[in-house]
């Protein structure tokens, strides 16, 4: 991709954000954890009455678009066109391909599942149609639900099985990350990678949007080294104050033990430990400022009053 | 069908008195002829007449002739006595021909009878309608019966194929629909249609027409509508709407209309620009629109004397939901047509503009709803069409106005600039003349082909969005768009066409606009 773009921004264009994440959608905080890692500077758009569209989200820049039903999705169309690729070395690692077909197909079936059987709806309400009418979001809602279904290949006959076999492969899954990330700060080595983007948005996922009496939520927070895992990137990469012209993220909770479904107005006022530090350590920083200014002032006033008395005589 | 807010025919209400006294005395003889004929008529009380009652009946018709032409003649309406209706109700008869009730003398009545017949042949429902004038009770002087006779359809079925101009589509469009009338005999007309337009937009729709609305002499139509607009090659969307539309016509002139629909966007080419792309989704539009409209020109395919006026008002979102469209929009038309006495050569002026701007919170930040703008360019004629800014001549459909570059190819053949998405504007003006003179050839004026000289101008602007900070009048009236030309106008009996050879004056880069020639189709909008 040509690399004229740095003059028009990046923007990424999401689902709208709660649950105290700054996008709800499972399809679309993948691509926004990927830009985090990769420490690129961007905008946060959204589209709130697109609900069952499957180009969100997606990544422009000038007259660049990369939607997310072009050529595998919106990660691995940056990844093509040049313009972030996490994973340059990495594909060729032996365990790469394995990690990925763990997150991509079981991991993210059974958030799927989760999200529009197992706990009929409940979230994905929030996430996809609380700012369309409600006769649309009623409409579009059991569309959804019938797509997700079909797509699960979930029938009268075979649904309790099937359940079986998605919870069983998600905790297969688990058990396998779990081992293999240990005590590591990502999944490969010490650089992070688009499957960190992906198991780091599931995890999120999982424990914030997702309610206590979900199944898959009990099974995640049993391994407690992923949840840690998801801890440490979190307060790294998408908790820092950014630089760039990005709106203000919510708040994330300090400890997911907490409910997943927090309402905004709460994550608000609930002041965390990261920001009484963060407030502590600015108030250090104005108090050192204005000390310097007095102590400039009051040493180069004397030596002002000096000149002023030299030029008198003069 | 007949628009019941139409003028009846002029020649029927003011020909020359003469004429349409003896038309309706033929009226009374021949009813009286009919009575004497059909021995099964059993509310006239006339005997069979022989040659020398006929002939008295003519000197007295003559005599009534000769006092009509001195003085008005008193007479008072007895009864309205309705026959051969077996499916449609008496009121729904008797609702349009309420007028003649207050005729005071005969001149009045007759007038008054005129009326109520093209009253009740407007319905629609009817095969034939009589209305005569018989006797009034003996005891009773100067009173007469006013006796209508219809015919009902005999197959309620009808089908049809017309064109319009649909004010939605901004194009003229064909229409074929299948009609089912007075099927509960209140005058009511089911109809399903299919529409198609020039510009790749198509409809299907059910719909339901009342001639009045519980007893209130306001026309209702009601439609339950599935639309879809391709503008892919224009705009890179196609739009799509379900919904229903509730019209009443409140009087000749006020209209009132309400629609509630589901309305997606898409852009299945995924080549879409920036401000097309933030609008793609759904939307529920809940809107009010009121139109005040007044078309005193002498024609609405070629006017030669006259004016109109049209204004329309619009407001989205009167409904609690505050994730309904809530927009404003205004639009204004003003035509005038002066003659000027040689091959019936008129000036014809016109003049229109429009405004659109979401309200609610956050109302300047937001961006309107590209379906609610204004677009200028097309195959119609700005002399026709009637209602908002619209037409300009020499200018291609949505060919100009703020744009946008498109998405870039992947496969970058050319290496050329992108195309570009033209968005809309939130103001719209629009300002034409045009000298419409016939040729001097008998040929054409037999046909009514005639020629034209033209020019017109407009522009539109973006105002949402906060795009407003950037909107100056200097600025806009420095890129106004303007043209001239001349052409040849051939009327049709569906629609007016138009070969012209336009010269663009001045244009905007990117602009989809070249002199040369071009044809138009125009239908007179409805």
């Amino acid at each position: 991709m040509e690399g004229d773009q740095d003059t028009s921004g990046f923007t990424l264009v999401t689902r709208k954000p709660c649950f105290g994440l700054p996008t709800a959608c499972p399809n679309c905080l993948p691509a926004y954890i990927y830009l985090k890692l990769a420490q690129l500077p961007f905008q946060l758009a959204f589209n709130s009455t697109f609900p069952d569209s499957d180009e969100l989200p997606y990544f422009e820049t000038g007259t660049y678009v990369a939607y997310n039903n072009d050529d595998g999705g919106v990660i691995e169309k940056l990844k093509k066109d040049g313009v972030v690729n996490l994973d340059s070395q990495l594909q060729s690692l032996p365990d790469y391909l394995s990690l990925k077909a763990l997150i991509l197909s079981w991991l993210e079936e059974a958030l799927a599942y989760e999200t529009w059987v197992g706990t009929e709806g409940v979230s994905a309400w929030k996430i996809y149609y609380s700012d369309l009418p409600w006769v649309i979001s009623k409409v579009l809602f059991y569309k959804q639900t019938y797509m997700a279904k079909t797509r699960l290949g979930i029938i009268k006959e075979n649904s309790e099985e099937r359940e079986k076999q998605i919870y069983k492969r998600a905790s297969d899954a688990y058990e396998a990350l779990s081992t293999r990330l240990g005590e590591q700060k990502f999944l490969f080595e010490d650089r992070p990678s688009s499957l960190d983007a992906f198991f780091l948005s599931h995890i999120l996922f999982t424990i914030q949007v997702l309610p206590e009496t979900s199944v898959l939520r009990t099974k995640l927070l049993e391994h407690g080294n992923l949840v840690r895992y998801a801890e440490k990137l979190k307060l790294e990469f998408l908790e820092a104050p950014s630089s760039s012209s990005s709106p203000p993220l919510h708040s994330f909770p300090s400890s997911f033990s907490r409910k997943g479904s927090k309402p905004k107005s709460k994550s608000k006022t609930e002041k965390t430990e990261e920001e009484k530090k963060f407030k502590k350590r600015a108030k250090f920083f104005l108090a050192a400022q204005f000390l310097a200014v007095v102590i400039y002032l009051s040493v180069m006033g004397g030596v002002s009053n000096d000149e002023l008395e030299y030029e008198d005589d003069d | 069908m007949a628009n019941p807010a139409d003028k009846p025919d002029p020649n029927l209400t003011t020909p020359d008195e003469g004429e349409v006294r003896e038309e309706e005395l033929e009226d009374i003889e021949e009813e009286d002829d009919y009575e004497g004929e059909d021995d099964d008529d059993e509310a006239t009380a006339s005997k069979p007449q022989t040659r020398e009652d006929a002939a008295a009946s003519r000197a007295n018709a003559q005599n009534l002739f000769r006092r009509m032409g001195v003085a008005p003649v008193p007479v008072r309406v007895h009864d309205v006595i309705v026959k051969g209706n077996e499916k449609t109700k008496d009121h729904v008869i008797e609702a349009e021909v309420e007028g003649v009730r207050q005729a005071t003398t005969l001149q009045e009545l007759l007038e008054a009878a005129n009326v109520a017949n093209f009253n009740l042949r407007a319905l629609d429902i009817f095969d034939s309608v009589k209305i005569t004038l018989d006797a009034g009770p003996p005891e009773l002087p100067d009173t007469t019966n006013v006796v209508v006779k219809v015919v009902e359809s005999q197959s309620p079925l009808a089908a049809e194929i017309v064109t319009s101009t649909k004010s939605q589509a901004r194009s003229s469009t064909l229409e074929g629909s299948l009609k089912y009338k007075n099927i509960f005999g209140h005058g009511d007309i089911w109809d399903s249609s299919l529409a198609y337009g020039c510009d790749n937009s198509g409809e299907v729709g059910l719909g339901l027409y009342l001639p009045r609305l519980r007893g209130r002499p306001s026309p209702f139509t009601s439609r339950l509508y599935l639309s879809t607009q391709d503008w892919l090659k224009f705009s890179s969307y196609r739009e799509r709407a379900l919904g229903v539309s509730l019209g009443v016509l409140l009087s000749k002139n006020h209209e009132l209309g309400y629609t509630l629909a589901w309305r997606n966007l898409i852009d299945p080419t995924q080549m879409a620009s920036r401000t097309i792309r933030r609008q793609i989704g759904h939307s529920l539009v809940s809107d009010l629109k009121y139109t005040f409209k007044v078309d005193e020109r002498n024609s609405s395919l070629r006017p030669t004397r006259g004016y109109s006026f049209v204004s329309t008002s619009q407001i989205g979102g009167l409904v609690p939901d505050s994730r309904t469209l809530r927009f404003l929009r205004q639009e204004i038309d003003l035509k005038y047509a002066v003659p000027l006495g040689f091959y019936r050569s008129a000036l014809n002026f016109g003049v229109s503009g429009g405004i659109t701007f979401p309200w609610g919170s956050g109302y300047k930040s937001r961006a309107s709803s590209v379906s609610e703008r204004f677009f200028l360019g097309g195959n119609i004629s700005p002399v026709c069409s009637l209602g908002g800014p619209s037409a300009l001549w020499g200018f291609k459909t949505r060919g100009l106005g703020p744009n946008e570059p498109r998405r870039e190819a992947e496969d970058d053949k050319s290496g050329d600039a992108y195309e570009r998405d033209f968005v809309g504007g939130d103001v719209a003006v629009t300002a034409f003349a045009d000298l419409s003179f016939d040729f001097p050839l008998r040929w054409f004026r037999e046909r009514g082909i005639h020629g034209h000289v033209f020019a017109c101008a407009g522009n539109m602007a973006e105002l949402s969005g906060n795009k407003y900070r950037y909107f100056t009048a200097p600025k806009f009236m420095e890129t106004f768009r303007s043209s001239v030309g001349a052409g040849i106008v051939l009327p049709t009996s569906l629609f007016r066409m138009e070969l012209n050879y336009c010269h663009i004056v001045k244009k905007q880069e990117h602009d989809r606009a070249k002199s040369g020639f071009f044809l138009t189709f125009s239908t007179p909008s409805s």
